[in-house]
């Protein structure tokens, strides 16, 4: 007994592994003919492996759950997702564009405005924006980029076009399972990758170092780059420590730093102060800096604003960069690449209709059944409504939020979203996914993640990914094609 | 070298070595009484008391039953001391500096801490516990044995070192403490003195040094010769002196402070001075009490210079 491919059903959207039921995708050809030569038994046995291997390298999640924090084994799905190559390149393309294309943006916002003075993007929304910040107005951080990770969200629909369905400039989380993912596939199917052309995951710390460094202010030969984090009760924790132990960066958490009097940040040391240079941040703007934002917050460092602002010390991404990571906003970046670049955009967006405006929002409260609606500043799929799965009372209650507050909210229609294979307790069975790469922007040049972290919704027939709410995920494949013949 | 992160791994070599030496007491203790005669009582509240623990356990527990005491000093959480609470710290402080130890270590912690998890509650009787332990015992020093081997010897390393060794001194003087009290008693008429021996050896044992001393002093074993050897023997790793010589080589590769160079001079004074004769009579307690208030101002001192440095 062993994977009969023929059993798979996956006519009901576009699946990434196959074109029809029995069929493969030439990009994915090798992988369902190795799975389909394993016995049962040999797969459980490598499902269980995998299960350890995640266990024993200690990959895990923090989820906040019955009033505390538990730990989680990070949920993976053994069999991977595959891309080709030719497809990757053209999405790479489209992911710089579009990173280019925010930090015009966001450098244009927080200066001139020409975008809103051409009439291209209108002023209400800026006026309105919850992530827009004052207090950066006038700044213009090294090289102008002020996005420098963008985790961008692709979905695919089920006619196989790839549409962008958000850009994260805030915090993007995940590209340490990225790696992780593939290091457990490299354990459990090591034959794999003696017959199929994998393009290489792991290059990301080194790129995103490089990149870190050159964003220091001072032209020093090794510039002092810390990852600033929240500390372990964090989500993200698991994440933070790999960055910080991949780059052989310090990891510190806001109170090993200060800002003196000199306006230089630094971090306490056993040596005695120290200046740093670069701070990769992962903690929200509003925690920053006591001074600045929140003055509850005990997260961040006092003054840390004012050493920003004063060219003291680099934050990456820069404060207010979330201006542009807010899902009214992202309905302009087509319009944003046409402006700024002059180009087409080479990723669609999904289609989207805005509340703000009167026509668009009478469409969207008399379809709410059919469509997504999504709040523009909610992230981890908190906060939004499917239509087609909710209730009566449901719709009533976003109705009622829409007209209380039209900026804050936009609906696209429900995505059939792609599916690929995924092993259940039974069966294997087609799962929906999408996929989050990460796109480093330094100004003068750009670098995407070979693929990025597939994430799948494991409960049958959901389309919520997010590994808060029960979604796993896949090792992401770009693959070489195999020569015609 | 951030401050948080030294101090972190000061107390990562703590835990980690606390949990070791807890192990091997309660197995060594219960060696011990099969070999002691019943009307001696020894019980098991030795280990409470070797552990500074007396009135938290008797509020929480009671009576000092091998059930109750072995509970408490292998699981309960809310002993600070418990294998299991120094596993769970060790953890937690790992976690925050995942970043400066070897993947590895962090790993092998992982599953010392879910092998204690899972099968403390089983190990509770006897005849289970003896395989556990020696198991939590192994996986010790492999973790130490793996940061031995494959950490940078950066500052970093030096804080670890002082933790372990730092703890070891603590650990190595409470055993002595304890273990002795109940055999140098006055009333320990002339017919028990077999036993008495059989109890310095179950000191030596609990350090796991019965078989250095051995080779080291080759004669039967005497009270004064087993505290001048877990005292004052340079070359026994578990003996205080050692511990506070090795403690001392690291503070060379560390910023140069001057309160914690003293506090340790200090200390080692006090187990130099020490006169091996007259302990055995009189006045082991208020040494060995004397060495751990030098532990502490050792601690003290640490604490001031690197852990905790105003702006």
């Amino acid at each position: 007994m062993s994977i009969d491919w023929r059993l798979y059903r996956c006519e009901s959207t576009y699946d990434e592994l196959f074109a029809a039921a029995g069929r493969p995708r030439p990009a994915a050809q090798r992988l369902v003919d190795y799975l389909g030569s394993l016995p049962a038994p040999e797969l459980a046995e490598r499902r269980l492996a995998a299960e350890l291997a995640i266990k024993a390298m200690g990959i895990t999640f923090t989820v906040y759950s019955e009033g505390r924090n538990v730990d989680r084994a990070w949920p993976f799905d053994l069999i991977p997702r595959t891309i080709a190559r030719r497809e990757w390149q053209r999405t790479e393309a489209g992911l710089k564009q579009r990173a280019a294309a925010l930090n015009h943006f966001i450098q244009d916002v927080y200066g001139e405005a020409r975008i809103v003075r051409d009439k291209v993007f209108p002023a209400e929304l800026l006026k309105e924006s919850a992530n827009f910040r004052a207090q950066c107005r006038g700044m213009k951080p090294k090289n102008g980029v002020w996005a420098h990770i963008c985790g961008s969200d692709l979905v695919r629909d089920a006619d196989g076009t790839l549409y962008v369905l958000e850009d994260n400039l805030r915090v993007p989380s995940g590209v340490s399972y990225m790696v992780e993912n593939r290091m457990v596939t490299k354990r459990v199917f090591p034959e794999l990758f003696e017959t199929t052309t994998i393009l290489p995951v792991d290059d990301y710390p080194a790129q995103l170092s490089d990149m870190l460094s050159a964003m220091s202010p001072r032209k020093a030969d090794a510039p002092t780059v810390v990852l600033l984090t929240p500390g372990i009760y964090n989500s993200a924790y698991f994440e933070h420590c790999w960055l910080a132990q991949q780059m052989g960066i310090e990891l510190v958490e806001g109170t090993d730093l200060f800002v003196g009097e000199d306006d230089c940040c630094y971090m306490r040391t056993v040596y005695g102060p120290q200046r740093v240079d670069v701070i990769y941040r992962r903690i929200d703007d509003l925690f920053l800096d006591p001074e600045a934002f929140r003055p509850d917050s005990v997260l961040g460092v006092r003054g840390l604003m004012r050493a920003w602002l004063k060219g003291k010390v680099a934050l990456v991404n820069a404060p207010g960069a979330g201006v542009a990571d807010d899902k009214v906003v992202y309905t302009y970046v087509p319009a944003m690449i046409e402006y700024y670049l002059g180009e087409d955009p080479i990723l669609p967006n999904v289609p989207s209709w805005l509340c703000l405006d009167e026509k668009q929002r009478s469409h969207v409260l008399a379809n709410m059944d059919k469509l997504v609606v999504k709040p523009a500043n909610e992230s981890g799929g908190y906060g939004m409504l499917v239509g087609p799965a909710s209730t009566k009372a449901q719709r009533d209650k976003f109705k009622e939020l829409i007209r209380d507050n039209p900026r804050n909210y936009m609906a696209q229609p429900t995505l059939a979203l792609s599916t690929a294979p995924t092993l259940t307790d039974d069966a294997i069975e087609p799962r929906h996914l999408d996929l989050r790469p990460f796109i480093l922007s330094r100004g003068d040049s750009a670098y995407v993640t070979t693929g990025g972290l597939t994430r799948v919704a494991m409960v049958k027939g959901s389309l919520v990914v997010n590994s808060s709410q029960g979604g796993g995920s896949k090792d992401t494949w770009v693959v070489e094609e195999p020569e015609a013949g | 070298m951030l401050s948080r992160v030294a101090d972190n791994l000061y107390w990562f070599g703590r835990y980690l070595q606390r949990a070791e030496n807890t192990a091997r007491l309660v197995n060594v203790h219960a060696h011990l009484l099969l070999d002691i005669p019943r009307k001696l009582e020894l019980g098991w509240a030795p280990l409470v008391h070797i552990l500074g623990a007396g009135q938290d356990f008797e509020s929480r527990h009671g009576e000092c039953g091998e059930t109750n005491v072995v509970r408490f000093l292998l699981l309960d959480p809310d002993n600070p001391a418990s294998i299991a609470s120094s596993l769970h710290r060790a953890r937690e402080i790992l976690r925050t500096v995942r970043d400066c130890a070897p993947r590895e270590a962090w790993e092998h912690l992982n599953d010392l801490h879910m092998f204690v998890q899972e099968r403390g509650e089983k190990a509770l009787p006897r005849a289970k516990r003896l395989e556990f332990l020696n198991s939590v015992i192994d996986h010790a020093l492999l973790i130490y044995g793996l940061l031995a081997s494959n950490m940078s010897r950066d500052v970093g390393f030096q804080f670890l070192r002082l933790g372990t060794n730092l703890e070891q001194a603590d650990m190595t003087t409470r055993i002595m403490d304890v273990r002795s009290s109940s055999l140098i008693q006055p009333q320990a008429a002339e017919d028990l003195s077999p036993f008495q021996n059989i109890q310095w050896m179950s000191v030596l044992r609990s350090l796991e040094a019965y078989q250095m001393y051995r080779r080291h002093v080759r004669t039967r074993v005497t009270g004064a010769s087993v505290l001048r050897f877990l005292l004052q023997n340079r070359e026994f790793p578990r003996s205080v002196m050692f511990c506070l010589t090795t403690a001392g080589s690291t503070l060379p590769r560390l910023p140069a402070n001057r309160a914690v160079e003293r506090a340790l001079e200090r200390t080692r004074g006090v187990v130099q001075d020490a006169d091996m004769e007259k302990l055995v009579e009189s006045g082991l307690h208020e040494l060995l009490d004397e060495i751990q208030i030098g532990l502490g101002q050792v601690h003290e001192a640490l604490t001031a210079a690197y852990f905790r440095t105003a702006a």
